[in-house]
Parts: C-alpha cells; structure tokens; sequence
C-alpha cells in the first residue's frame, strides 16, 4: 500500500506529462483542464500519504548495494512533500490563465507535470543516490520550461541555468562518493551515517564543502547564485514554482539532507567548514538583499530577495543544532508561501497590462487592489511583521543562532537583521509607490490597466490568507518542524 | 469585561478606518461624522475603562508557545491611553476643518483611525511580542500620513521614516530575542523579567543588547542617533497628522523604551553601569541639539518638530534617571508635551490653512488677525518652556530634582544645567513668535479682518492650551498619580 | 574441449584479411556487404570463446606454427581479449552500418569498395593487438593499422581530409617510430621478444638493479610511442582536423577502436612485459596520471570554443582518452579496470555521436551548433541518439557514463591522498565543462528552429542508421543501467592478463 502511495505521488505526475507531450490535444481547454486534474490527483495523494503517516522503505531499483533507488519519507521529507503539493495545484490554476495566448502549451504543461513527480521524488528520496538522481532529473525537466519563450535571452538563460546545475551536480557527486565509499551505504539516517574521519577531519570537511557548494548552486549560494536572475526571463509560473519553491528549495532541502543525513552534525560542527558555511550564507543574505534594493526590474528585484531569503535557510541549516534544521524548515515553507506570492503578483502585472519595471507601477493600486494588498501581505510577511509566518520563521532562525552562542552565529544573526531592514526597504518601496503615487500623478498611465482574472486572483487570496492563518496559528507546522528535526 | 471593551477599542478605529477607506465618494459630511464618532467612541470606552480594576489581561492568540499576542492594563496603559483617546479626537476634530485645503480625506482619516488602533494596542501589550507587534503595525499604518500629499519632500521623508523605523525596530528586535533568552517569560514584570541566574556571566552581552534596544526603540522617539527622520517627516504631513506625530506616535517609543527597562530588564539592571551614563549622555545631547536646531529654523513646522525631538528626550532622561521623582518628572513630561505639541501644532496648521504663511519671518502680526490662535500659542509655549503656572514647570522640576537625587556623579549637576539652557533655547524659538504676532512694531499695517476660523480650527486649541494652564494650577492628583506610578516600578 | 581448440583468434584474423583481399575486386554492395558479415561473424566467434573462457576461468594458450615459444610465435588470451574483440567487432559493424548514407555521398563511386578493404585490415589488425603475445607483431600490426587508418582518412578527397590524413600520418609514425626505439631497447636488454619470456627477463634484470635506466627508457618510449598514436595530451593535436574533417564511419572507427586498440595493447604490455609492479614504482604511470588530467581539462576547453559540432565531439574524445590515461594511473587494480569499463563506454559512445551528428547535418545541410537548432525535431532518432549519447558524456545518471566516473571516483578514493584529490577535482571540473559544451548542443538541437520545413526524417528513410543508432544506445543505456555484470568480467579478465 505504501509502495503503490509513493509511486503514484511520483509516476502519475511523470506519466501525465508525458501523455501531455505525446498526445495531440483539440482544444488548449482540455489540456488545462486535464493538467490541473493530475496535479490535484497527485496532490491527494500525497496529502493521503502525509496522512496516513506512512513511513516504510520501498526499495525501487536496486543497482548495486550502495547504488539503489530507495523511497522512504521521514519528517523533513513530509514537511518538503507538503509545501510541495500544497502549492502546485495553485500554481497549474494561475498558469493556466497565463499561458493564455502562449505558443507550445503541450511543451509546457507536459514538463510542468513532469518536474512535480521529480520534485515529489526529491522528496521521498530515502537514500543519496536517489536524491542525486531526481536531483539531475529536475534540472533536464526544467530546462524546457525555461526555454519556453524561444527568445535569444530565454535560451541564453536555459544554456547558463543547465551548466551550472551540471556543475553543481558534479560537485556534489563528488561529496557523494566520498560517502559512499566511506559511510554505511548512504541512505539517510538522522545524525549521519559518517561515524569517524576516514582521512582525517580535513578531507571530510573538504568533501562536505564541495558537496555544499554542489547542490548550494540551485540554492543560489554566493558565488553560484548568477543563475537565477537569467532565469527570471521564464514565464512567470515557472519563476514562482520553480525558482521560488521547487528548484531552489529542493537544492536547499538537498543541503539539509548533506548535512544533517547524510555526513552527519556531530562530525561537522565545530569544524571550519561549519564556519565558512555559515559566513557563506550570512554574505549571500547580505548580498542579495543589497542587489534587490537597487533592482529596477520588478521580477529581478524579487529574485535577488529569493537568493536572500535562500540563504536564511542555508545559514539556519548551517548552524547544525535540531534547533537550526527546525528553523530552517520552517523558514522554507513560510518563504515558499509568500514568494510565490509575490511573484503570481508580479506575474498578474506583467501578464494582464506588459509593465516589468518598477518604477511603472506608481499607482497602480488603485486598479489591480486584490493583487497589490496580497502583494502587501507578502511584503509584511517577508519582512518579518507578526503575525505573519514571516516573523514566526524569523524568530526561530535567530533563536537556533543564539542557541549555538559562537561568534559566527552572532555575526551570521547581524546579517540577518541587516537582511531584513533590507527587505522592508525594497519591498515596501513598492509597496508605497503602488497605493501612493505621488503629487504628479494624473492617473493616463495606468488608465489601461486591468485586474488579473479569478484564475490568478483565487491562489494569490488563498495563499495571502495562508501567509497571515499559518502565522497565527503557526503551532502545528512548528511542531511538525520539531519532530522533523527529531527535538 | 477587560477583553470586551479591549476588543471594541481594536476594532472600532480599524472598522471606521476600513469604512472610511471604502466610503471616498461619500460626501464630506459623512466622512467627519464617522471620523468624530469613532474618535469619541473611543474616549468613551477609555473612560469606562478606568472603572476596570487594574491588570486586568486576555489572551487574544498564541503563534507558538513562545509567542503570545496578550493585552494587559496597568496604570502606564492608562496614561497612554489618554493621549491615543484625547489627543486623537482633538486632531481629529480640528482635521475634519483643515483637510479642506488638502485632497483625499478618506484616506487620511482611515489611516489617522488605523494608527489609533495600532497605538491603542500597543498600549495595552502584555508582553514584548504584542509590543512589538503593535509598533511596526504602527510605523507602517502613520507612513501613509507623512505620504499625505505626495510631494517628492513627502515621499523621500515617508522613505526616511519607514528606513529609521524599521532598523529601529529590527534593533528592538534583536533585543527582544536576546532578552527572551535570560528571562522565563516575555511578559512585562514590574522590576524586571530577566532570570538573573542565566544572565550571570552574560551581563555584557544583555547591556549592549540592551543599549542597542533602546537605541532602536528611541527611532520613534527621536533620540539621537536615529532621529533623523523626524525632522523631515513631521513637518511634511497635514497639521493634524503632525500634531498627532509628534504629540502620540512618539509617545509610542517611550512607552516601549519605558517597558524595556522597567518591565524587562529592571531598574536595578541599568543603574549605575556605563549604559545608564551612555543613555542620558544621548538623551542629553539630543535635548540640547534639538533646542539648538528648533532656534535656527525658520519654517514653523520644523521647529516645532525639531522642539519635539527636545522635549522627547526630557521625557527620556526622566526615564533613563531610575530614581523616582525622574521616572515621575518624564511621565508628567508625556502627558504635558502631548497635550501642549498637539496644541503647537494645530496652531500651526490653522496659520497655515488661514494666511499660507509657512515661516516664522512672516507671522509679523498674526495676533491681530488670529489672536484666539496666538494666544493658545501663548500659553502652549509657556509650558514647553516652564514658566509657572503652567503644566511644563512641574514636570520640569521633577526631573532637575530626579537628577539631583540620583546620586550619579557628573549627571546630577549636568541634567539640571541642561534642562536649564534648553528652557531658554526653547524661550528664544517659541517666544518671538507671540511677541512679534503681538506686537508688530509700528510700521505694521493690518491685513486681513480677525478670523480664527470655524470653531473646529480654535475650539480643540482652546481646550488643550486650558488644559495646559489648568493641569499646571490644580495638577496635584495628576502629579501624585504620576508619584504612585513611578514608585510602582522603582 | 574440442570446440575450444579451434584457433579461433586465429582464424578469425585470417578471414579478415582474406576478405580484405577479396573486397579489393568486388563491388560496392557487395564489399560492404562482406564487411558487414565479417565483423558479424568475427564478433559472434569472440563472444563465444569469451565464455568459454569465463568458464574455464582460466587463460588459454595458442602456438601459431608447431613451434613451442621462446622460438614460434603464440596468442594468449583470458576472458578479456576475445571481449574486447568482440566488442570492437561488434562497434565496428554498427559504425558502417549507421554510416552508410555519408560514405555514399562522401566517396566516389570507384573507390567504395577500397574502403572496406581498409576496415577490413583495421580489423585485422585491431585483433591482432588483442591476441598477440609477441611484441614485434604488435609493431607489425601497429604499423598496418596505421595505414590503414590513414586510408579511410585519405579516400575522402577533399582538401581538409587530405591535410588532415598527412598530419595524422606524420603524428602515427612518429609514435610508431617511439615505439619501435623502445621495442629495439628491450630486445637489447633482454634478447627477447615474446612478451612472457621478456616478463622474466625484465623482472630479473630490474631485480638487479643493473641497466635500470635503459629499461626506464623503453618503457617509456614505448608507453609515449602509444599515447602519441591514441592522443594523449599533449598529443592531441591531430584529432581535431582528423575527426572533424573524415567521413562518418571514418570518425567513428577510428575514435572509437583505433585509439582503445593501441591502449589496449598498452595495458597488455604493462602487464606482461613490464609487469605491474616496475610499471607503477618506476613513476610513468604518475605522468599517465598527470598528461591523463590535463588532457581531460584541456581538451574540453577547446571543445567548448568550437562551433563546429564534429571538432566539438573530436575535441571531446581528447578529453576522454584524457581520462582513460588517468585511470592507468591511478592504480593498477581499480583504476585499469575503471579505465577498461570507460574504453568500452567511450567505443560505444563516441560511435553514437559521430554517426547521430552527421545525421543531423545531413538534414539540414549544417555543421555549426547554432545553425543545427530544431534539427532534433527534423530527424528524431538521430536527435534521440544524439541525446543520449551526450547525456552519457556528460555523466548522467542511467547512461554508461555516470558508471564511468563512478568507477573512477571509487577508484580514486582507494589510492593515496595525492591521487584522490587530484583526480576528485579534476573529474567534478570536467564533468562542468562536458556539460557547457554538450548541454549548449543538446539544448540547441532541440530547441524548435525557425525552418519553416518541417518535413521530418522517418526511420524507414535510413534503416541502417536506425539499426545503428538504437543498438548503441541500447548497449549505452544497458551497461549504464546493469553494469554489474560487465564490470566484475573487465576485473577478472584483469586479473588473468
């Protein structure tokens, strides 16, 4: 039963969207329509697994000992399964209404469903190498749907995002192997499976280092980062999924799963590597945040905050107590909630009246007001105002950097706070400029613009009242965060 | 019953400021009666509020174990709670005059009825995360009254005042986290939270986080270092926004300054340490500079504002003192510069909406064509500066006796000389204005017939510059009040 | 066994060079069709006596003559050699089959059956590598090999081939020459030239001490004689032109058994001439190593500023022998068996895209990377094929490839620390550098082009390429999936060299 759960979660979105791009559809209804039908399925049936609290190992395709495909959903997987199938079936309705009038919709959705099964796959991984390969997976599966547009920039995009994930992978095939060949055959286990230093401290931090920067590149770690502004040429669904919750998020949960799974917490702290990946991502939050500052460009300004925001996550699993794995899973779901969020807003502007730039929106709100207050209440969450989910993730990321009392966590939590000034900077400029234009302005420019229609406004109201009810009653998914990091 | 009458004073400003918001082609009429109505709704629940016994608190919902959103009154909401009320309904009333001359009043009543709210429960915190909650709730609900009239000024300094907020806040954050850490609970304790156990060994960290926490707090109170928006913003918004700035919104940062040290820190923590000798050094220079800076300015609203940041830190060295009579001097302060910067203001703006005239230079003559105006002026800047019997002398005298007995060894006699060099800095910016609207000179030649206005320009300026004298003259149950109060914490 | 003691080695390097004489007077259909049924037959001979052999478990022994060694000659082989021998038959097979369309279009119609006379002798002699155990065969063979290659390359006469043919030609018997220096060096130390007598004699003359640098000297040349001719770095030179300018079937025989020809007989010598132990304490094998990892590095950077698609995959075999080099010297167990699996990766690969590109570019009349965009959509198989062939490159999970540097990777963590990182590195940084220039192809080709002709290539329009095509990828994705079986044969057949 369990087996038959698992395999639907993932193959039903993976067949789907190959039946979507081999068989001829009439009409772009239909395969719209058929779209959403599997991915809800899908969904149901990963919410029936989180449900049911199934937790067996399903031994899929065993290549050799260490070399197999293993399923196993413990409580970090669930927690990653959940925002993953929570956010997809919202996302698949918003697309449909944007791709209204695109060119290549078959391309689309057939690999839209695609990379929720690989996603999903991610997610049950129970072992390294299953991780790594769905890992791969996803960076194939999602090349098309950057390449979508056909344009010189969305091709230049798609060549820039594939190399580095290529790149990354290699990294982290080589940290891979390194546990492979030294560890208790690789499958997750919470403390590691590492139990000493086979070549001594410093080859292991090596090896973990490299594997961090390896999958830290679709987590937008400095320096691998330059990725996901190219990629922001994609249309928007994909940018919000994608580049906000699956892609990056998997390289982050990948991190995590390095870290806490698979070398292990007990060998790493303490060591230099812990130290420079924290210092790592507490520059990354900086630095992202900065660059999103002086973006002018609406949807770069919210991709260089995604790469800030990534690095919360990062420098949360960095500290490498149960109370930072807690934080940074937390961080991943209330961050997954409102970027998407914020970029379906900026994806409803730029789709119903072609305006990208900032400096356009002035006034705006007045004519897209659902849009600009969800845009709102992601903006208060991001910046981290109770009672929004922002400031609950917050919260816990900075008490995790105190729990662990070093100075790099000190620094790391000054980084953070400067971070976040930041973000109330960039995104309440918006913000003010949209409901309050200033004195000279008569109103011509945004007389044409329209509000986006019910098939985008329904998730960005939904998952704004998310932002606001999963800050408030934030109890269950922090518990759920505890157990999953085994406090 | 607390939770009640907590619940109805949240939600009738933010229903009536959600209904102005919606009701922008309603005529001007129904705009002001909602406005009043609210506003007076309001005072009356305060006042029904005052038959509560004392600590009375409710839950309203918990985040997570640790982060509760909790109301609780005590004496020091209820002396908040008067200015948010009373002060809000006098602008209010004087608002629904002024905004004549600017556009859009809907939106500046909704957003004058939202801060309200997020001041009404920020008062009423019960513990560091609901404080906290409130008063970013508060900074970005009054930005849109800076942003009033859409001026590049009023935008850059609605920039400048979100910028300086939101670090002080993330500062006061800091602190609240750090301080969650060495205390059992984040409720507000008299003497202090904080689990003197796990601080020791740690003291240093708690000061700086400390200091670094009142800092951030003191934003919105406009002590130096992060002052430096309120001197933009203040002046750029409509009179009744001003008024209300600088007479409550400040008021907000005291209060979260007064519950850092002595609801969760404790007195005892901060005295005598170098942080105490940092604090007032700030509080200090920040009076002086101020006072300096008002007497330079010549558009009226910028000295006023700067007058604010002054007498702001007044109330601060009050705090920062630890002794009683200080702690009881800077709470007077708060009540009295409320009511006399309100009054200031709308002084201010009556001028303005009367005759244009923006600039001290130019109010040559102002008493005789708005002598009702001038005369509230009058009295308003006797007691900003201190002149018996007006209110401003008792709080002023508390705090010179609050240094003098504090025991501290350069700020018993540093405090008082300040505090004296800044009366008379304030007499030199405040006093001209009466003497020159007075009395002209003889090459003046009247323009204009005497006109203050309808009685809602002069009435609210009437009410608060007699309030000034009166509080000053039968002040005693407010100054023992103020006595109770200090000694509650000390 | 009776069956067993048929020479089939033997005889199946007489067939070849039997029919090769004979090709020389028959006609085009039918050379090509002779060919065809000789690497066939060939190929099902070796495979059988393969498995005779892995049951055996043993090696056996041929006299050529009735003359007992040290005098006559002799083969020897285990399980390894008549698989590899197979193998090369077998991609030999597929690489005229799946090439057939360019040979038509590239030679003139007189010389058709020329050509398979020289795949014939390359054929011949590529066997003759595997089985001999004589070393001055083996330069006999090296030397017909040589010309032959060079034949395939000259017969398409163009300007670029016929450049390209001279350099070659000058480049292969330098390291002919090189070799042979070294072969005449040995003879002199030790008198002999059947490889198990020249063991011995080699291991008593370095465990005395005496003559240590001569012996260092011909190990040497020999060893460089050999990089030389299969490219490594820095000797890379000629591929490129040579590759980029031949016809299909050329590019891909001669990159994907010529070269793993001459390594293989480089990994029989080190074995049975020098033996393991002088091999590696002598220190050659850290410059393999080293030559292998810069070769790996260099080669793809200059594959990455190709534009055209044939020096783009030519460039990419340099790399690849680059890694074949490596895993030579990283360690004589892990890492020869690594490097044995990667040979037969590589043969199985490099084939697949050679024959798939010039599909592509027969379509669409390109040879540029840009300008073959879409061209995926117009002829499928070959874009599938294509594919595949550059995921494999790449080091995608599920193809040949990935096995490849998971192999190499658990061979490098068995050696010191001064061979693990190194290699770890190096392979992380050119699996990078495969996948700009691969995945820039992989995207262009598929990306849907702005021809307005939309006429797609069926299978049936080129049923010998599809044959091809689809078995490489078959075998690709097979060993790539299962590639247990394989691997535990390449250790064995290690072990019994």
């Amino acid at each position: 039963m369990a087996r038959l759960l698992y395999l639907i979660c993932i193959f039903l979105p993976l067949l789907s969207g190959t039946a979507i791009l081999i068989f001829r559809f009439r009409s772009a209804r239909a395969l719209k329509i058929l779209t959403v039908a599997c991915i809800c399925a899908a969904s149901a049936a990963a919410f029936a697994v989180l449900s049911a609290d199934i937790r067996e190992t399903v031994v899929f395709l065993p290549f050799s000992r260490t070399l197999s495909i293993v399923f196993r959903l413990d409580g970090a997987g669930r927690f990653f399964l959940g925002i993953v199938a929570a956010l997809w079936p919202m996302t698949a309705l918003y697309a449909c209404s944007y791709m209204d009038g695109s060119s290549h919709l078959p391309l689309f959705f057939g690999f839209f469903c695609i990379s929720y099964g690989i996603t999903a796959g991610i997610a049950l991984a129970g072992n390294l190498f299953t991780m790594y390969v769905f890992y791969e997976l996803l960076t194939l599966s999602t090349v098309p749907l950057v390449i979508h547009p056909l344009t010189r920039d969305a091709i230049r995009a798609a060549k820039i995002y594939f190399v580095y994930c290529m790149g990354g992978a290699a990294l982290g095939f080589a940290s891979m192997l390194f546990l492979l060949s030294n560890g208790a055959g690789g499958m997750f286990v919470p403390g590691g499976t590492l139990s000493s230093h086979p070549y001594g401290t410093d080859i292991t931090c090596l090896f973990y280092l490299l594997g961090f920067l390896g999958f830290g590149v679709k987590a937008a770690i400095f320096p691998l980062y330059a990725w996901l502004p190219e990629v922001s040429v994609a249309p928007t669904p994909v940018t919000a999924l994608l580049h906000a919750v699956a892609v990056v998020k998997a390289g982050a949960f990948a991190v995590m799963r390095l870290t806490y799974n698979s070398y292990g917490t007990a060998l790493l702290s303490g060591t230099w590597a812990q130290y420079t990946v924290m210092m790592l991502s507490a520059f990354t939050i900086f630095f992202g945040a900065s660059r999103a500052v002086k973006a002018i460009h609406f949807k770069r300004r919210l991709v260089y905050s995604t790469v800030a925001n990534l690095s919360y996550i990062l420098f949360a699993f960095s500290l490498m107590t149960p109370a930072g794995q807690q934080a940074g899973l937390l961080h991943m779901a209330a961050h997954a909630c409102t970027k998407i969020l914020a970029f379906f807003c900026a994806g409803a502007v730029l789709h119903f009246n072609g305006l990208t730039m900032i400096g356009e929106l002035e006034g705006i709100g007045k004519k897209m007001p659902v849009t600009f207050a969800c845009f709102t209440c992601a903006a208060l969450s991001l910046t981290g105002i109770p009672p929004f989910t922002g400031f609950v993730s917050k919260w816990h990321i900075l008490t995790a950097a105190a729990g662990l009392g070093s100075v790099y966590a000190y620094i790391g939590t000054a980084f953070l706070l400067a971070g976040a000034l930041l973000s109330a900077v960039y995104m309440f400029t918006v913000v003010l400029h949209a409901w309050f234009p200033g004195s000279g302005f008569s109103g011509l420019s945004v007389e044409h613009v329209r509000e986006a229609d019910w098939r985008m406004l329904l998730p960005m109201i939904l998952l704004a009242a998310g932002t606001l009810l999963c800050g408030v009653f934030s109890g269950p998914i922090v518990s759920a965060a505890a157990a999953a990091a085994g406090m | 019953m607390y939770a009640v009458l907590m619940i109805l004073m949240l939600l009738i400003p933010a229903g009536a400021g959600i209904a102005e918001a919606c009701m922008k082609r309603a005529s001007k009429t129904a705009q002001d009666a909602l406005l009043v109505s609210a506003l007076a709704a309001e005072t009356l629940l305060y006042a029904l509020l005052l038959f509560l016994p004392v600590n009375s608190s409710f839950l309203l919902f918990s985040m997570t174990d640790v982060l509760t959103i909790k109301f609780r009154m005590d004496g020091f909401s209820i002396l908040f709670l008067a200015l948010v009320t009373v002060g809000f309904l006098l602008s209010g009333i004087f608002a629904t005059a002024y905004m004549d001359h600017s556009g859009n009043r809907s939106s500046f009543y909704a957003f004058l009825l939202f801060s309200q709210f997020a001041l009404v429960g920020m008062d009423n915190a019960a513990n560091l995360i609901t404080m906290y909650m409130f008063f970013e709730m508060a900074t970005l609900l009054s930005i849109p009254l800076v942003l009033h009239d859409r001026t590049p000024e009023a935008i850059g300094a609605s920039m400048k005042y979100l910028f300086y907020s939101i670090a002080g806040a993330l500062l006061g954050l800091l602190f609240i986290f750090v301080a969650s850490r060495y205390s059992d609970t984040l409720d507000f304790t008299r003497g202090g939270s904080l689990n003197l156990s796990a601080v020791s060994g740690h003291e240093t960290l708690l000061l700086v986080v400390s200091l670094l926490g009142i800092v951030g707090f003191g934003a919105k109170a406009g002590m130096y270092p992060l002052h430096g928006w309120l001197p933009d913003a203040h002046p750029v918004a409509p009179a009744p926004a001003s008024a209300v700035l600088s007479g409550v919104i400040t008021k907000a940062g005291v209060l979260a300054i007064l519950r850092l040290i002595y609801f969760v820190v404790g007195p005892d923590f901060l005295r005598g340490t170098w942080v105490q000798t940092v604090l007032l050094s700030l509080a200090l220079l920040t009076v002086f500079m101020g006072s300096m800076m008002a007497y330079r300015q010549d558009v009226l609203k910028k000295r006023l504002a700067y007058s604010s940041v002054s007498q702001i830190s007044y109330v601060l060295t009050g705090l920062f003192l630890l002794t009683d009579q200080g702690v009881q001097g800077g709470l007077l302060q708060i009540l009295f510069h409320a009511c006399v910067k309100i009054c200031l203001f709308l002084c201010a703006g009556s001028i303005i909406f009367h005759s244009g005239k923006t600039r001290v230079s130019e109010l040559l003559g102002i008493g005789k064509t708005m002598p009702v105006t001038l005369w509230s002026f009058t009295i308003a800047s006797l007691s900003l500066i201190g002149i018996p019997p007006a209110a401003g002398f008792i709080s002023k005298w508390y705090l010179a006796e609050g240094a003098l007995e504090s025991g501290l060894p350069v700020m018993n006699w540093l405090v008082p000389v300040i505090l004296l060099i800044s009366a008379l800095l304030t007499a030199a910016y405040l006093l001209p204005v009466t003497i020159r609207g007075f009395f002209p000179g003889k090459d003046y030649a009247v323009s204009g017939e005497r006109s203050d206005g309808i009685p809602e320009f002069w009435l609210p300026l009437v009410i608060l510059a007699a309030m000034s004298l009166l509080l000053g003259i039968f002040g005693g149950t407010v100054t023992e009040w103020a006595a109770s109060l200090a000694s509650l914490v000390l | 066994m009776s069956f067993a003691s048929f020479n089939f080695p033997l005889f199946s390097i007489i067939l070849a060079l039997v029919c090769s004489a004979v090709s020389s007077v028959l006609r085009r259909k039918a050379a090509r069709i002779l060919s065809l049924c000789l690497c066939l037959t060939v190929a099902v001979l070796s495979f059988t006596l393969c498995s005779v052999c892995v049951r055996m478990g043993g090696r056996m022994d041929f006299l050529m003559g009735h003359y007992p060694h040290p005098w006559g000659n002799e083969l020897r082989f285990g399980p390894l050699e008549p698989f590899f021998a197979g193998m090369f038959s077998l991609i030999m097979l597929l690489s005229i089959l799946g090439g057939e369309q360019q040979l038509l279009r590239d030679l003139p119609m007189q010389r058709q059956n020329y050509y398979y006379v020289m795949t014939d002798l390359i054929l011949v002699s590529i066997l003759a590598l595997c089985y001999s155990n004589d070393l001055f065969t083996g330069y006999v063979f090296i030397e017909i090999c040589t010309i032959s290659s060079c034949g395939i390359l000259m017969i398409r006469e163009i300007d670029r081939t016929t450049l390209a043919s001279v350099r070659y030609m000058i480049f292969s018997l330098i390291g002919s020459g090189l070799f042979l220096l070294g072969l005449i060096l040995l003879y002199g130390i030790t008198g002999h030239l059947l490889m198990p007598n020249l063991l011995d004699s080699v291991r008593s003359v370095w465990a005395s001490g005496g003559y240590r640098l001569p012996l260092l000297s011909s190990a040497a040349l020999i060893t460089i004689g050999l990089g030389v001719k299969s490219g490594l770095f820095p000797f890379h030179y000629w591929m490129p032109d040579t590759y980029g300018a031949a016809t299909a079937s050329s590019s891909a025989i001669l990159s994907g058994l010529v070269s793993k020809g001459y390594i293989f007989f480089l990994i029989k010598i080190v074995h049975r001439v020098f033996g393991v132990e002088m091999f590696y304490a002598s220190g050659i094998a850290n410059i393999l190593f080293v030559l292998g990892l810069a070769g790996m590095v260099v080669g793809s950077v200059y594959a990455m500023r190709e534009e055209n698609i044939f020096r783009m995959i030519a460039f990419s075999s340099a790399a690849q022998i680059g890694y074949i080099y490596m895993g030579i010297g990283i360690s004589p167990q892990l890492g020869i068996t690594a490097c044995m699996f990667h040979m037969l990766a590589h043969a199985v690969t490099k084939p697949m895209l050679f024959l798939s590109a010039a599909q592509l570019q027969s379509c669409t009349g390109k040879r540029t990377v840009k300008e073959l965009r879409g061209s995926a959509r117009k002829h499928p198989l070959a874009g599938a094929v294509f594919i595949v062939g550059s995921l494999s490159m790449i080091g995608f999970p599920a193809t040949m490839g990935f096995v490849c540097k998971y192999y190499f990777a658990v061979a490098a963590f068995a050696a010191s620390a001064g061979r693990m990182i190194p290699a770890l590195i190096i392979l992380a940084l050119s699996t990078c550098l495969n996948a700009v220039y691969f995945g820039r192809s992989i995207i262009s080709v598929l990306t849907p082009g702005t021809d307005a002709d939309l006429r797609r290539v069926r299978v049936r329009d080129n049923v010998p390429f599809a044959v091809s095509g689809i078995m490489l990828s078959a075998l690709n994705l097979l060993w790539g999936l299962n590639p247990k079986f394989l691997y535990n044969l390449i250790d064995l057949g290690r072990e019994l060299l």
